[in-house]
């Protein structure tokens, strides 16, 4: 019974006016997936009647099972709007069909990474959010992310069955519940002031915030009832929407509307009277089995219902009455339509967050005016896996020209540097496919502004690429996604078979693949890593990679392992030095921790080893205190030439110091990798070389002699400096009852933890706590939570920052001192760190 | 023990007269050298009496040469032709720990020497681990024990004639190979073997498949007909040297557990030597990455080397990465530091010296066994591990069949291009006039972000060289005149002449 084909959808796809696409974003249960079955069910891919129970898009069986999203799935629907309701539509459209590019997201912190992967290919975003619990953690990460990227965002306030049936709100209690979570979102929203995308709150009465009940399959915005009430008063819709919401209150006494409750009983604000009222009134009706009333209101309002229907009762007799009077997919797909743009509007102003090159180039001109006829780029943002094991689509974005069958693209993978062949490959497509639910449909080619999957590519691309023609040797990559979180958990796995070891490889490959955030690695002592954000992220990835990418073949997995920083608490205690092996050189360094700030700069990329000296000396003068002449002086950053510590020259006319500078760099780069308490990355250390004797002959101070002398007195530096670990710290939110609070703090305190914040939610008996939890604590946190809270507080962590722990680890028995050891024997390195005799020498 | 047996004089000079060898090299280890004189001295009587007895029989005889060799360039395990090559030795007699690796031109005699072992202590071990276990168990040692396994293997036999219900027991044994060794030219004639082949089990029969024949280091042993490795348990006597490390690696999917001698004991954790297979494993990876691959020559005597490089050069240069070749004799972490535009080196000497642990290094050291892992597009790490190169050469790895995809790098976590089959292609569109423009072009975006070492990773070492920040002195070209002639400095760098004062 699907309403519409493959071809129809293809033709819609040449007219970017018509195409709308859009994520839907929002906290977890929050009702994402549900909601966007009921929009699937008016394209026609499944019965109208099991809309809400299906869950299209959650088309895992561990996703239907635990209930919860885990990937985001991209389904494309056709719409078909009457003349009539796009009279007041003013943008450019051709014809009344519309296609629209849906992508139902996970609401859970973990997978994260995935809502990045849907924002990134969509140009609006349906912000679902639960009418009860408000504007929670996760709702607002995503909204930021979404006005981050440019995405336009539209409000529905969802779970509006929950008010009337469980709840039994009255109306001026709802409008308030509802004018504070909208008030909520704009509140986010409003930090997002930028000139090109333009006002970015939702407003109600303007109709980009719907109202809506996922699960029952109806939503309305104001314009319905604006619509239905303006022939009635004749007013103008417009008008009447204002009307409908804020400050206005009508008397139907005396038929007269006023800006302030006049105290007379029968005064109420418009939108209870004319909207929520007359809602549960029929919910009521309908609950109660009163068909007597049922029927002459339905056809008042002019709803008419089949007559097999009329036989329903209670609950499934109330569903399908709201279904028909108020379908959830005209009223969302319409206010999408409407108020979110289309390719070719969002590509004007998006293309600055896109494109990485020179924004005059053809490509950037051919991306801001969605000219199909222009050069490919192509934007690929997940991959998904294929039915056939093993292989993948790559699914992506069409942002300029034509992507076809049998078309040589050229793929730029995320390390692409234009005018280099670094990951750089030429390869053709085998098929264009739609997405269609469950299904896939093959189609000739597609144009810009449009989602596709690309069959053929997988063997080239892990994560993400930017694809164009051929011939195209000069365009530059889309930008990279950015993810708010971090792969901070780490397990280690191994096969319980040795043999299976290729299997365990490929399958870790294509785990890579399958999600944007996992990283899968391995470590020195030759264990395979699997990186993920949290517990469940790392949870579900191990599922995967048993089951169907290893085959079934038997893992071993260890407990999740966190990893640490080493840093160092104050200046060194004195200048130290080494000489080199061959005695004739000498190196003086001390170590110093980074300003405050600093080390957080440098991750965020603000300072950095290709930042102009000039630009780099301000902001460390002005914000880090530091002197100007020395800022010009820092050598290198790093690990990997980028890493939040620095070798700064301290030394006043030494001869041939420009000689050894790339010496001590890389010895820098090694010792900063392995630190020398636990062989964990450096961080927020800044070495100072003070002072340096070298022989006079350049054979005896070459590279043999200075790189491993450099690393010693950067580790004897940092062992006089009162090294310190820094573990990994989540922010946790919790939202919880009041009854639940005492649980939450005695769990937190056992585990390290310590709230900051605690707020009651306006108008609710929950409570929003705000947390900081050592990673490390933080496994079996959930199941904890949830056992001391009877249920009732579901928290969400993600990576905040680093913390030092303040014992000593130099000082034997100090918990530090402790983990250092477990470090070094999960290493396999010597359980005693090395001493500092050993890398610091006597004159 | 005293001196004569342990050196094994009359043996080594009844070698010497048997072949008539008049130049013979002896060749100590450093921890040997301080007994060499009294070697010389007591070998010297030994083969003047012996002389005098046949110079009766058979007429003038010449005088046999002794010369004594100490610090080996590289191993002192492996046999130093080189350097008996210098005095123009026709023989080496090689003292002390050995790999028994094969020599290339000369002849060569081992005397292995002979470490303490308490016989009834190791059997009480030996059986008492057998117990715990219904594996067969098949006893390798070190070669310094070689001479005790004789009275090992009957002491067995006798305990377990004595205990009938013991009779289960099925141990067997591995053997020397050979302690003579002909130089590879005219190899396969290698003369006895110390002793017997014998397998103690109660049936007391073995088959003679060749496939069942397993060599490692100087030992030799065969398996009954049907049984595979992984059917026994590897009972190691002696320490916990690179010999038993390459027992490990080689036999990883057996179990394993050493008789310490030294301290009587058995050592059944050998997860340190497990964790040596993982870490190589993650060196293979990272060797993948690699774009500069240092060959270190680590042996000029081990038959075969040669051969060995080549095939490595061909393999890398195969692979589309540059090669290098260094011969820097022993290496240790300063003088591999002298070339850090190397991103792997490649180890190619005797087995046992081939095991680096390359912590220390900036680089790390595989061996050639594991650069035909990293470079052999597609050959997969099955848990397999060869040692000796000579086994290496001529093997050709499992080649799984060669698939499209692009290399997926661990260590970085996603595809990584490979340079050489890209390069070829885009390359081809390079030739012809914009070659030289192009190249310009690089240069120039080389010099554009100098201030890094591994930023972009040279793919060769001028292109490294282009990247560093010191390029050198200034030179001034304004002056045309010559420079005046000026006197260097001479002395040693510890000091020059003109710095004492």
């Amino acid at each position: 019974m699907v309403k519409f084909t493959a071809d129809e959808l293809r033709r819609i796809m040449d007219y970017k006016h018509n195409i709308r696409n859009m994520s839907v974003i929002a906290h977890v249960d929050h009702g994402k997936s549900t909601l966007t079955d009921s929009l699937v069910a008016a394209a026609g891919i499944i019965a109208q009647e099991v809309a809400g129970d299906v869950r299209m898009t959650d088309t895992r069986a561990d996703e239907a099972e635990r209930g919860i999203t885990i990937k985001s799935t991209g389904i494309s629907l056709y719409y078909e709007m009457t003349d009539e309701a796009l009279k007041s539509y003013k943008g450019e459209r051709k014809g009344n069909e519309y296609l629209i590019n849906l992508i139902d997201s996970p609401g859970h912190v973990d997978f994260s990474s995935e809502v990045t992967a849907a924002l990134r290919i969509t140009d609006g975003a349906l912000v679902v959010v639960d009418c009860v619990e408000g504007v929670c953690v996760q709702t607002e990460t995503v909204l930021r992310q979404a006005l981050g990227e440019r995405i336009r965002p539209v409000l529905t306030v969802n779970k509006m069955d929950r008010c009337f049936l469980e709840l039994q709100v009255d109306g001026e209690e709802a409008y308030q519940t509802f004018q504070r979570v909208i008030e909520n979102a704009n509140v986010i929203m409003a930090t997002y002031e930028d000139p090109l995308l333009g006002d970015v709150q939702v407003y109600p009465e303007k109709g980009t915030v719907a109202f809506s009940a996922g699960l029952h399959g109806w939503a309305f915005t104001l314009t319905n009832f604006a619509k239905m009430y303006a022939s009635k008063f004749g007013v103008d819709e417009g008008k009447m929407m204002e009307r409908l919401w804020g400050e206005n209150f009508f008397d139907p006494a005396t038929k007269k509307w006023t800006s302030k409750n006049t105290g007379s009983p029968t005064c109420k604000r418009g939108f209870v009277q004319f909207c929520y009222e007359p809602i549960k009134q029929i919910i009521n009706i309908c609950m109660n089995d009163q068909k007597g009333k049922l029927w002459p209101m339905l056809q008042k309002l002019g709803v008419t219902m089949k007559s097999e229907e009329k036989d329903l009762m209670g609950k499934a007799l109330m569903k399908r009455v709201m279904q028909t009077w108020l379908p959830a997919s005209s009223a969302l797909l319409e206010m999408m339509i409407f108020h979110l743009p289309s390719p070719g509007t969002a590509q004007k102003y998006r293309v600055e967050n896109l494109y990485e090159g020179p924004l005059d180039d053809i490509y950037a001109n051919a991306i801001r005016n969605c000219d199909p006829e222009g050069p490919l780029m192509l934007y690929v943002s997940k991959m998904i896996p294929a039915s056939d094991k093993g292989r993948f689509f790559a699914f992506g974005r069409v942002f300029a020209g034509k992507v076809s069958t049998g078309l040589k693209v050229r793929i730029m993978g995320p390390n692409y540097v234009p005018g280099e062949k670094k990951d750089l490959y030429v390869k053709s497509v085998q098929r264009t496919v739609i997405w269609m639910g469950k299904k896939q449909e093959t189609v000739e080619d597609v144009p810009c502004g449009n989602t596709v999957a690309l069959v053929g590519l997988d063997q080239y691309i892990t994560k993400n690429a930017t694809l164009t023609n051929e011939k195209e040797v000069d365009a530059h990559p889309i930008r990279a996604m950015k993810f708010s979180v971090s792969p901070v958990v780490r397990v280690a796995v191994q096969c319980k078979v040795a043999s299976d070891l290729p299997k365990l490889v490929e399958g870790l490959k294509r785990l890579a693949k399958s999600d944007p955030m996992v990283v899968c690695s391995i470590e020195e002592s030759g264990e395979h890593i699997i990186a993920g954000a949290g517990e469940l992220h790392l949870e579900i990835c191990l599922k995967d990679l048993q089951d169907d990418f290893m085959g079934g073949a038997e893992i071993i997995k260890s407990d999740p392992v966190v990893s640490f920083r080493e840093t160092v608490l104050e200046k060194s205690s004195r200048t130290v030095m080494s000489k080199s092996p061959n005695k004739h050189n000498r190196l003086y360094m001390e170590a110093r921790p980074l300003e405050e700030g600093l080390a957080e700069a440098i991750d965020d990329g603000r300072i950095g080893p290709r930042d102009d000296p000039k630009v780099r000396s301000k902001i460390l003068s002005e914000e880090f205190g530091w002197d100007k002449d020395l800022a010009k002086k820092i050598w290198c950053f790093g690990p990997e030439t980028t890493g939040p510590n620095m070798v700064v020259d301290m030394c006043k006319g030494v001869q041939y110091l420009n000689e050894i500078k790339d010496s001590v760099v890389a010895g820098f780069q090694w010792a900063s990798k392995e630190g020398a308490l636990c062989e964990e990355n450096m961080r927020g250390i800044c070495f100072e070389v003070c002072d340096v004797v070298l022989h006079a002959d350049a054979i005896h101070r070459g590279g043999g002699q200075v790189i491993p002398t450099a690393r010693r007195v950067i580790y004897a530096s940092q062992l006089t400096a009162k090294p310190r670990l820094l573990e990994p710290v989540y922010l946790v939110e919790i939202q919880a009852p009041e009854q639940a609070l005492g649980g939450i703090y005695s769990v937190l305190n056992q585990k390290r933890g310590h709230v900051f914040e605690e707020i009651q939610r306006p108008g609710t008996p929950l409570y929003n706590i705000k947390a900081y939890l050592p990673v490390i604590e933080s496994f079996g946190f959930s199941s904890t939570l949830r056992a001391a809270t009877s249920g009732q507080a579901f928290p969400q962590c993600v990576f905040d920052h680093w913390d030092m722990m303040s014992s000593d680890p130099l000082e034997a028995g100090s918990q530090a001192a402790q983990l250092v050891t477990d470090i070094r024997k999960r290493k396999g390195l010597k359980e005693q760190m090395t001493p500092l005799s050993e890398f610091e020498d006597k004159l | 023990m005293d001196f004569e047996s342990d050196y094994e004089i009359a043996r080594t000079a009844e070698f010497l007269l048997s072949r008539n060898f008049t130049r013979v090299a002896l060749q100590f280890p450093d921890e040997l050298l301080k007994d060499s004189t009294r070697v010389v001295r007591a070998l010297r009587d030994q083969l003047r009496s012996l002389r005098k007895c046949g110079a009766e029989q058979n007429g003038g005889n010449k005088d046999v040469r002794l010369f004594v060799m100490a610090d080996t360039t590289y191993g002192s395990c492996c046999v130093d032709e080189v350097g008996a090559l210098h005095v123009n030795a026709e023989c080496v007699v090689h003292y002390g720990h050995t790999c028994l690796s094969p020599t290339t031109t000369l002849p060569a005699f081992f005397v292995i020497g002979k470490a303490p072992v308490s016989i009834p202590n190791c059997i009480e071990s030996l059986s008492s681990y057998a117990l715990t276990n219904d594996k067969r168990i098949l006893v390798l040692y070190g070669l310094e024990y070689a001479y005790s396994i004789k009275h090992i293997r009957e002491a067995l036999v006798e305990a377990s004639k004595l205990s009938e219900s013991k009779s289960k027991l099925e141990v067997c044994f591995a053997d020397v190979s050979c302690s003579v060794m002909n130089s590879s030219d005219d190899h396969r004639s290698s003369t006895g073997l110390v002793e017997p082949a014998g397998v103690c089990t109660d049936d007391n029969t073995y088959g003679m498949a060749p496939d069942n024949r397993y060599k490692i280091g100087g030992l030799i042993w065969t398996l009954p007909e049907g049984h595979k490795m992984e059917d026994y348990l590897l009972f190691w006597i002696g320490s916990d040297n690179p010999e038993f490390a390459i027992v490990v690696l080689t036999f990883n999917c057996c179990d394993i557990v050493r008789y310490n001698p030294k301290e009587n004991r058995l050592v059944t954790d050998v997860s340190q030597q497990k964790r040596i297979l993982k870490r190589r494993y993650y060196l293979v990876e990272k060797a993948k990455d690699a774009n500069i691959v240092g060959i270190l020559v680590g042996t000029l005597g081990v038959a075969g080397y040669l051969h060995m490089i080549h095939q490595m050069k061909d393999l890398i240069t195969g692979a589309g990465k540059k090669v290098y070749t260094l011969v820097v004799g022993r290496p240790n972490p300063a003088k591999l530091a002298n070339f850090p535009e190397c991103d792997v080196f490649i180890y190619v000497s005797c087995a046992q010296t081939a095991l680096l642990d390359s912590k220390e290094y900036l680089a790390p050291v595989i061996t050639p066994f594991e650069a035909m892992l990293a470079f052999n597009r597609g050959s997969q790490w099955t848990g397999a591990y060869v040692m000796e190169f000579r086994d290496l050469i001529n093997s050709s790895l499992v080649e799984v069949k060669e698939s499209e995809e692009a290399r997926f790098s661990f260590l970085s976590g996603g595809y990584v291009e490979d340079v050489d089959l890209q390069g070829k292609e885009i390359d081809k569109e390079d030739k012809g006039t914009l070659a030289l423009a192009n190249a310009m072009e690089k240069v120039l975006q080389l010099r554009d972000n100098p201030n890094s070492l591994k930023k972009s990773r040279a793919r060769s070492g001028p292109e490294y060289f282009a990247a560093r920040s010191y390029q050198g002195l200034d030179m001034h070209y304004d002056n045309s005149l010559p420079e005046p002639y000026l006197v260097g400095r001479s002395g040693r760098a510890s000091g020059y002449e003109d710095e004492k004062k």
